[in-house]
């Protein structure tokens, strides 16, 4: 695994750039996925899925389906999209500290 | 005989690693010799003694094409140290040895068939890489991530671990979505006798749900009689066919046709994905005992020129600029759909910029024959040898890469991320969409 080192913190990544535990996931991270996502600033929305994604793994051990995040965020699938550019599978559960999905993502 | 000095970076793979462990050399043998003798018969014995080891098929490789010809990567490396090893010692290999093997047989390998193309006796290189796999398979030495989807196809007969009242609740969503575009739409479930059942890969419900949405306007415009499953049997992919699990492969291939035998449909539709449709229309029947498929299956490839020559659906607008798209290896290669796909580009597209080479001897996206899905621990290799590919991209100057199946497009966005390319990339149904026509009576 590599690591990256950023904002005074450590991690160690895939090399899709997922995070290598859960519960190394901190605000730092956020922001260091926040970079190479190519987003421009977190905001509210931003935290709201990434808060949906964690509550969700923490209970099923899986990503949600998107169905899940719009319903519990009552966000459109185009505005998860529009906040995620590279897709609720690869972006979002990145910034959120989940494993990257199995399956053809 | 001399193992091939190939030069790798350590990966660590939990799944092979622990494997690798607890392996009995007899356990080995046992395996090898069974799938040697109960499953390859006369075909692994002709291609291996036809084989003049002429070292062809490896200038038709990607993979060795793209490492500066190093030769650890050439197709008839690949099948030198591993299945003919088997043979030689007779199954008598340690789990070392099958650790390399499901290496190179699970990720350093798509399948794609385009080495026998260009193979003199035309063998077929990438069906040894599958009785590779095979054995690997029984062996339980799969690459993590790989083995987590066919545990989920085992499990749900789905990819991705989908629920059942999930995929419904997904259906009804993007049937609303697909009605903000046409507010008649319907996405109808279990219509017993319509003449189409369509089926998607578990990715589409989990993460690509717009796709689903799409498929509601595109249906409902050409007016097609068509309908969804509301139960297990709408996952047309098949991960395990590639891992090697033939048993967990041919279970979801009966249940997919069995369900379109359920429904009374006249065919199966099948979304944008190529290693589906080799699942259903020729891998599985074959392992099934079938002379052919009981139900036929229309890739979304040949479905969308079908709607554009007959008139059912219509263009408004086509896309500007110039797109390229990429030749899915199980629906081009392996069944002769390149000139319906350039059909439906020139239709959609003002500018559409063919790769060279294209069609049947046009290069994999590398991503394909579940490379991909072994998962981020193998990721690093596969981009690396997609070099070849993202220079074919680079010079078509394209805006959009069209990928009209899944492993590609995932595959695709991966080359154009590691070479910067700065291309977008997109499914054929998104470009549909933009610049079909939507009838004045049925718009919102």
């Amino acid at each position: 695994m590599e690591t990256v080192e950023f904002m005074g913190k450590t991690f160690s990544v895939d090399e899709d750039g997922f995070i290598d535990e859960f519960d190394n996931y901190c605000p730092e991270w956020e922001q260091w996925v926040k970079t190479v996502e190519g987003i421009e600033e977190i905001n509210d929305e931003h935290r709201k899925l990434v808060v949906v994604l964690r509550d969700y793994y923490e209970k099923n051990g899986i990503a949600p389906m998107v169905r899940i995040l719009s319903k519990s965020t009552g966000f459109k699938l185009k505005h998860i999209y529009e906040l995620f550019p590279s897709g609720p599978g690869k972006g979002a559960c990145k910034m959120a500290g989940l494993p990257k999905p199995t399956g053809c993502v | 005989m001399k193992p091939t000095i190939a030069i790798r970076e350590p990966v660590v793979d939990d799944l092979m690693d622990q494997t690798e462990k607890s392996l009995t050399e007899d356990q080995i043998e046992k395996v090898i010799n069974e799938v040697i003798d109960q499953e390859t018969g006369v075909r692994l014995q002709t291609y291996v003694n036809t084989c003049i080891h002429c070292g062809l098929c490896s200038e038709a490789c990607h993979w060795f094409l793209s490492n500066d010809r190093d030769v650890s990567f050439a197709p008839v490396t690949k099948v030198k140290d591993t299945i003919w090893v088997m043979l030689e010692k007779k199954g008598k290999v340690d789990a070392a040895f099958i650790k390399r093997c499901s290496q190179i047989a699970h990720t350093e390998c798509n399948v794609c068939r385009r080495c026998g193309m260009y193979c003199p006796f035309g063998i077929d290189i990438a069906y040894m890489m599958l009785v590779v796999r095979r054995i690997c398979a029984k062996l339980e030495m799969v690459p993590l991530y790989l083995q987590d989807t066919v545990n989920s196809h085992a499990a749900t007969m789905n990819q991705m671990w989908v629920k059942p009242d999930e995929w419904i609740d997904t259906l009804q969503w993007q049937e609303e979505e697909g009605q903000g575009y046409v507010p008649s739409a319907r996405l109808p479930l279990e219509k017993e006798g319509a003449e189409i059942m369509y089926s998607v890969i578990g990715p589409e419900p989990k993460f690509l749900a717009q796709l689903l949405g799409n498929i509601t306007v595109i249906m409902n415009v050409a007016g097609c009689d068509w309908t969804m499953p509301a139960t297990a049997g709408w996952d047309n992919s098949n991960m395990a066919m590639y891992s090697g699990d033939f048993e967990v492969m041919a279970r979801v291939e009966r249940l997919h046709h069995e369900t379109a035998q359920r429904l009374k449909v006249k065919k199966i539709v099948m979304g944008e994905c190529g290693h589906a449709f080799r699942g259903g229309e020729y891998d599985g029947p074959t392992w099934l005992g079938w002379m052919s498929p009981p139900i036929p299956i229309v890739h979304a490839v040949a479905f969308y020129y079908d709607l554009l020559v007959s008139g059912r659906i219509k263009i408004a607008k086509k896309v500007e600029g110039p797109v390229t798209a990429q030749y899915p290896c199980n629906i081009i290669r392996n069944a002769g759909l390149g000139s319906k796909l350039r059909y439906i580009m020139n239709a959609v597209c003002e500018d559409f910029v063919d790769l060279v080479p294209n069609d049947r001897h046009a290069f994999c996206c590398n991503a394909g024959g579940d490379t991909i899905n072994c998962g981020p621990p193998w990721k690093k290799i596969r981009v690396q040898s997609a070099r070849l590919q993202s220079e074919n991209f680079k010079r078509t100057g394209a805006h959009t890469i069209v990928t009209p199946c899944h492993n590609c497009h995932s595959g695709v966005e991966d080359i154009v991320d590691g070479y910067k390319l700065g291309m977008h990339v997109k499914f054929f149904s998104e470009l549909l969409i933009e610049a079909m026509e939507i009838p004045e009576d049925l718009q919102a």
